[in-house]
């Protein structure tokens, strides 16, 4: 699987790419810009880009319009968003066009390796991945769409918007796989959304989710 | 000689640099008094008029508030002076009207050689040989009818040998009194409105004094608590983690052959407080200057403090580029303090913000945001500790942070401060 990476930081970009070479990935190019980073992701095309959301040379927000400019061009371009901090803010618009193979983590996530890779799988797959901290913020909303939802299935719907699978959210749980995707099931009827491809309504259930 | 040269070039710098401040305000106007009173000096004329314009002249120097009130009096006194002495003694020609002035120009353009003044008082005041003018001209040319009633005359021999009368009248002090008391009267309600001003704008500078000094005050001592409480957290937080972390690797250096087990508990361990080492400096930078504010300005920041606000929040944001930072700042953490309370205190459901700057003609403009919720209102910033810092912070600004809170709600909090935005929103894409 090839990847581009886009981090400022000499240390941290040669630890993710030796950290990435170890588990099989194929680092096409690392990069501390955001010009650099476009540039490289025409270039590529790879399965999966790293993306720092701050990068020179404005050091603001350089690398999430980098993506995000980068994802008009290519819709579903995956992308996978590293960050010192989450913000809904910004998860909304990358979630914004709906198109998937996003992801948006802290980079403390890093430390915990195979966790992180499961992350870059689902994004290249055209998944979502959301930080458990932007999910933990979200869950302090109680809004209308989301009252109808049980308990149990807010639970399962913080899970998917953490971008895990149906075992791993059945085994994270001590349910059956097939009560996951029960609940799953009446979590997209109850979120009004059409019989379709699981995984883009696995995103739209997310959407809705992110958005209310 | 030099010496002498010198000690006028001094003389003349001193009274130049010293008539500078007068002319500054008043312009050549303040020199009138000046005029007046080397006139005055130079021909005689009464010792309390003299007095009069010299003690006005100094004070007006010396400090030009009083010149512009001094002025007008001056001008009006001198111009009822003439008018009443030209009426009521017919004419002052020994006071007023030097030879030079009046005798000479009459005498030449009569082209006489003697012109013998008359008085009504005496019968023959004064003589003036004039001397011989080449040109002949002949007898009354003079246009007689700017000078009127009653007054002096002069008699006149011409070159010719001609002879005759001419009445030198009081037209000139009449004019120059009816002048004077005009321009003096004109100037009356400007320069008593040049002082209100003065006075006023020396009120207000001193309460913006005061203001200052207060507000700074307060900055320097919310900018060094600030710093404490930074050192504290990461003194506590941080630091401490990190301390924990190096310590658990040292133990796991010890017991990485002899107790491989114990080894990896510790290296979780050391993982696990260097995460949370993370997290809190996390906590700490967001506390300190929030991400989103730096890397997007104000709207957005607050957009984002919107979506973390636990109850439904509307927005209405048109800000157009970006304020200064530490302004920036202050609102952003004003913002954040005034959804906390709503949510914590007034039980509110919904809460809208509305964030707008409004630029002006001259000057920076206003940012001015609203935050109205629909909680159970009775908020009062004297009893907050939390919307008195902001206020306080906001003060170095110059900004303002307004409450209405009706018990039962709702309540609107509108914090406003004075500031420029810069160029609109930078869009790479």
């Amino acid at each position: 699987m090839r990847v581009v990476i886009a981090e400022d930081l000499f240390l941290l970009r040669e630890g993710l790419s030796s950290l990435l070479r170890q588990h099989g990935f194929e680092v096409s190019e690392a990069v501390d810009n955001g010009p650099d980073l476009l540039e490289a992701l025409t270039k590529h095309q790879p399965d999966v880009a790293i993306v720092d959301v701050r990068l020179p040379p404005t050091h603001t927000d350089e690398g999430l319009r980098a993506a995000l400019a980068a994802r008009r061009r290519t819709p579903g371009l995956p992308i996978l968003i590293l960050s010192a901090h989450v913000e809904q803010l910004y998860a909304r618009e990358l979630l914004a066009d709906q198109a998937g193979g996003v992801g948006y983590l802290l980079k403390d996530r890093v430390f915990t390796d195979e966790q992180f890779t499961d992350a870059l799988y689902t994004v290249a797959r055209g998944g979502t991945v959301m930080d458990p901290e932007v999910v933990a913020k979200l869950l302090a909303k109680r809004p209308s769409q989301m009252t109808r939802l049980t308990e149990r299935e807010r639970e399962v719907l913080a899970l998917m918007a953490e971008g895990r699978s149906n075992s791993a959210i059945a085994q994270r749980l001590f349910i059956t796989d097939k009560a996951v995707s029960k609940h799953c099931t009446s979590i997209f009827a109850k979120l009004d959304l059409p019989p379709d491809e699981d995984d883009n309504r696995r995103v739209l259930a997310v959407l809705a989710y992110l958005n209310s | 000689m030099k010496i002498v040269i010198a000690l006028w070039r001094l003389v003349v710098g001193r009274v130049i640099k010293l008539l500078r401040p007068a002319r500054r305000r008043l312009g050549w106007a303040a020199l009138l008094p000046l005029v007046a009173a080397l006139y005055l000096t130079i021909w005689g004329a009464h010792a309390g008029t003299i007095v009069f314009v010299v003690i006005a002249l100094a004070a007006a120097l010396a400090i030009p508030v009083i010149a512009a009130d001094l002025l007008p009096l001056a001008l009006i006194y001198l111009g009822l002076h003439w008018l009443v002495y030209a009426l009521v003694h017919g004419s002052s020609r020994t006071s007023f009207l030097p030879d030079a002035v009046v005798f000479r120009p009459v005498a030449w353009v009569l082209g006489s050689t003697q012109v013998v003044i008359k008085s009504p008082a005496a019968a023959q005041s004064s003589v003036s040989i004039i001397h011989p003018v080449p040109v002949p001209v002949p007898v009354g040319t003079l246009p007689p009818a700017f000078y009127y009633a009653k007054g002096l005359s002069a008699a006149y021999t011409t070159t010719a040998g001609q002879s005759g009368q001419w009445t030198v009248l009081a037209g000139f002090e009449v004019a120059a009194g009816v002048v004077l008391l005009l321009f003096g009267g004109w100037l009356v309600p400007r320069t008593i409105g040049m002082h209100t001003r003065i006075m006023r704008r020396n009120r207000e500078l001193s309460r913006r004094v005061s203001t200052l000094t207060a507000t700074r005050v307060e900055a320097i001592d919310t900018a060094s608590a600030e710093l404490r409480r930074v050192e504290r957290d990461l003194h506590d937080g941080a630091q401490a983690r990190l301390l924990a972390v190096g310590m658990s690797l040292r133990a796991m250096e010890r017991l990485i052959r002899s107790d491989p087990e114990a080894a990896i508990s510790l290296v979780t361990e050391a993982r696990e407080n260097s995460a949370r080492a993370l997290a809190d400096l996390r906590g700490l930078v967001r506390g300190i200057n929030p991400p989103v504010l730096v890397e997007r300005g104000l709207g957005d920041a607050i957009e984002a403090l919107a979506l973390d606000t636990p109850i439904p929040a509307t927005l209405d944001i048109d800000l157009d580029g970006r304020a200064p930072a530490p302004v920036e700042s202050a609102v952003y953490f004003a913002v954040a303090e005034v959804l906390a309370n709503a949510v914590k205190h007034a039980d509110a459901h919904t809460v809208h913000i509305r964030a707008i700057h409004t630029p002006a003609e001259e000057g920076q403009g206003i940012l001015r945001v609203e935050v109205t919720d629909d909680g159970s209102g009775g908020a009062d910033p004297a009893n907050g500790t939390g919307l008195t810092g902001v206020e306080r912070r906001l003060g170095t600004f110059d900004g303002i942070l307004a409450v209405s809170s009706p018990p039962g709600g709702p309540t609107i909090v509108v914090i406003e401060v004075p500031c420029a935005l810069s160029s609109p929103k930078i869009s790479s894409c």
